[in-house]
């Protein structure tokens, strides 16, 4: 058989397109599987990660008038005279940890500076720090839960005896 | 003369049978037998036989990508020694640091040759991009080179990166936690991103596993085969860039006007910009001794100096990893400062519009330059404008970095680095 001389009209066959067609296909979707699939692959199923609600303790351990840091879950406990609220401390900018200041909060990170209420008064972070869910426990323990955000407003008072 | 006792052992063994059968060709005595030793050697077969001596003088390239290539060498060598008692756990990694640093026999040093040569790398590689850039070098036939140089750029502040996070220190720790978020910030898929990088919502032991395979493998590996790449590009694009000579181009029929029923030698089908056509053999000079004798002193060199570093400045290791409280300032590396000045204005603008259109504008340059004028010169006076935009760009990168670095202290405030630091009373 002699090979085709130079470019000649050469209509595709119906066997031709099939091939064509469903080999490109099978061989897209292959290699698009694949990533996925690889993708997919490193998105952990379960998380080794604590707990987002804890008990921070009895209403007892905390002053009245205070902001008290608990390391362990980054978050600043604030009370005032009868009302419970918790303060994220993870800075909303990219995640350093903010420090109390003698009014409000500090970032050491990129300089960003929070009111008492959480609220941006200067530097890059763009929203104000969240502020939790603060309920009680049946063993009169205060209870956050890091999953439920809520209003600077909205926080936990208790009843007038303990 | 009588030659050395070694070169006379080395010349006596390279012929004998078993010699032979290694390296074909002995020490190199003729000309033919030094373009031999380049094509018949694997490690040496990357480099043409000849190259253009324009290519050998050091004031047009200043070596900047061989000396870039020697440190990835370096790094290699001693992350792999490195990985031998590293363990990338969080309960760990610090320890085995500390490890490194006093009870392993020149744990220390090795470990200070990495982080040197690590930042070496980095600027050397911005160094190259920035002599290729002025000399006008990225241009046709070499835009798609120049893109994968872009690329090992990238690589390279991405190997930068990851190691960050491995000796799991107070900088390791902080460092990674605002780059990941900063990765949050990116478009539609910022969250999942960071998710993906971290394996989690903090940077713990998964993210810590995770960083650890990119860092000795997956980066390190796709990085080797760009080089690869990038080097046996600068053959196939003509050997490095040089000012246009007459006789450089000559006429050649079009592939597609040659008879197609024939057999071709692989030379009669070299094209346009292939090492063999247009030069004149004036102007070659024998890779075998000249190119590759002065790569060897080059790594020397390189190597002299990483040792001299290393000998005499340690590593810094900060605390352990404490993941409640940040170090007052928490700073990156020094090739990030400029970023971070930019992220602490804003992190979307700093960390991700600013760096995606320089990287986009730098990808697209080649295609975007229209001036085909002024290649192979520093400063050519027909690029005026380009150079000009460039050395703006640059200029700013380096005065942020210079803010960055210095005019940084507490909680990211303005401090002037001529005073004495004031005494942090802002703290836990």
């Amino acid at each position: 058989m002699n090979p085709p001389t130079g470019p000649a009209p050469n209509p595709v066959s119906r066997r031709g397109f099939f091939q064509l067609t469903f080999g490109w296909l099978a061989a897209a979707f292959a290699v698009a599987a694949s990533a996925a699939g690889a993708v997919r692959f490193l998105v952990p199923n379960v998380l080794f990660e604590p707990s987002q609600v804890f008990k921070a303790g009895k209403p007892d351990d905390f002053l009245d008038g205070s902001a008290t840091f608990l390391e362990d879950e980054r978050v600043f406990l604030v009370r005032q005279g009868n009302t419970f609220r918790c303060l994220s401390a993870i800075c909303t900018h990219l995640g350093c940890t903010v420090n109390r200041a003698d009014h409000g909060y500090h970032c050491p990170c990129h300089g960003s500076v929070f009111d008492d209420q959480g609220n941006v008064k200067s530097g890059p972070a763009p929203r104000a720090l969240e502020w939790f869910q603060v309920t009680f426990s049946k063993d009169n323990r205060i209870l956050v839960d890091k999953n439920r955000r809520v209003t600077a407003e909205n926080a936990l008072v208790l009843p007038a005896k303990v | 003369m009588n030659p050395p006792a070694p070169k006379r052992l080395w010349q006596w063994f390279a012929h004998t049978r078993v010699g032979r059968s290694i390296f074909r060709v002995g020490l190199p005595q003729s000309n033919l037998e030094r373009a031999q030793a380049m094509v018949s050697s694997i490690l040496l077969h990357i480099q043409p036989a000849k190259v253009h001596r324009h290519s050998l003088k050091p004031g047009y390239t200043l070596g900047l990508g061989l000396v870039s290539l020697d440190l990835f060498f370096i790094l290699t060598a001693t992350g792999v020694l490195l990985m031998f008692y590293y363990v990338p756990s969080t309960d760990r990694a610090y320890q085995t640091m500390k490890d490194l640093q006093f009870v392993v026999s020149a744990g220390l040093l090795l470990r200070n040759m990495h982080r040197w040569a690590a930042h070496l790398m980095v600027l050397f590689v911005m160094l190259h991009l920035c002599r290729v850039f002025y000399t006008g070098a990225y241009k046709r036939p070499r835009e798609f080179n120049w893109t994968i140089g872009v690329g090992l750029f990238l690589m390279t502040l991405g190997l930068s990166f990851t190691g960050y996070l491995l000796p799991w220190d107070q900088l390791a720790f902080w460092a990674i936690t605002v780059g990941t978020n900063i990765a949050g910030y990116a478009p539609v898929i910022g969250p999942k991103l960071q998710f993906l990088l971290l394996g989690g919502h903090t940077v713990g032991q998964e993210a810590l596993t995770r960083f650890y395979a990119l860092h000795v493998i997956v980066l390190p590996g796709v990085a080797a085969l760009m080089i690869s790449v990038h080097l046996w590009r600068v053959r196939k694009d003509g050997g490095l860039s040089r000012p246009e000579e007459p006789g450089d181009v000559v006429e050649q029929r079009p592939l597609e006007q040659l008879p197609v029923n024939k057999s071709y030698g692989l030379m009669e089908l070299a094209r346009g910009t292939t090492p063999q056509v247009g030069i004149d053999p004036q102007d070659e000079i024998f890779s075998w001794p000249h190119l590759v004798f002065r790569e060897l002193l080059l790594f020397l060199l390189v190597s002299a100096v990483v040792l001299f570093l290393a000998i005499f400045w340690n590593a810094p290791l900060e605390e352990f990893a404490n993941p409640i409280h940040p170090p007052n300032p928490a700073k990156a590396p020094w090739y990030f400062l400029g970023l971070q000045e930019l992220v602490s204005y804003s992190a979307f603008w700093g960390g991700v519009l600013v760096p995606g259109l320089l990287v986009t504008a730098l990808v697209l340059l080649p295609y975007l330059d229209r001036n085909r004028g002024g290649v192979g010169r520093w400063f050519a006076r027909e690029r005026v404008v380009a150079n000009t935009i460039f050395t703006i760009c640059l200029l700013t990168a380096i005065v942020l970095t210079i803010i960055g670095t210095f005019f940084r202290g507490p909680n990211w405030g303005w401090v002037d680095p001529w005073k004495p630091t004031p005494v942090q009373t802002e703290g836990h």
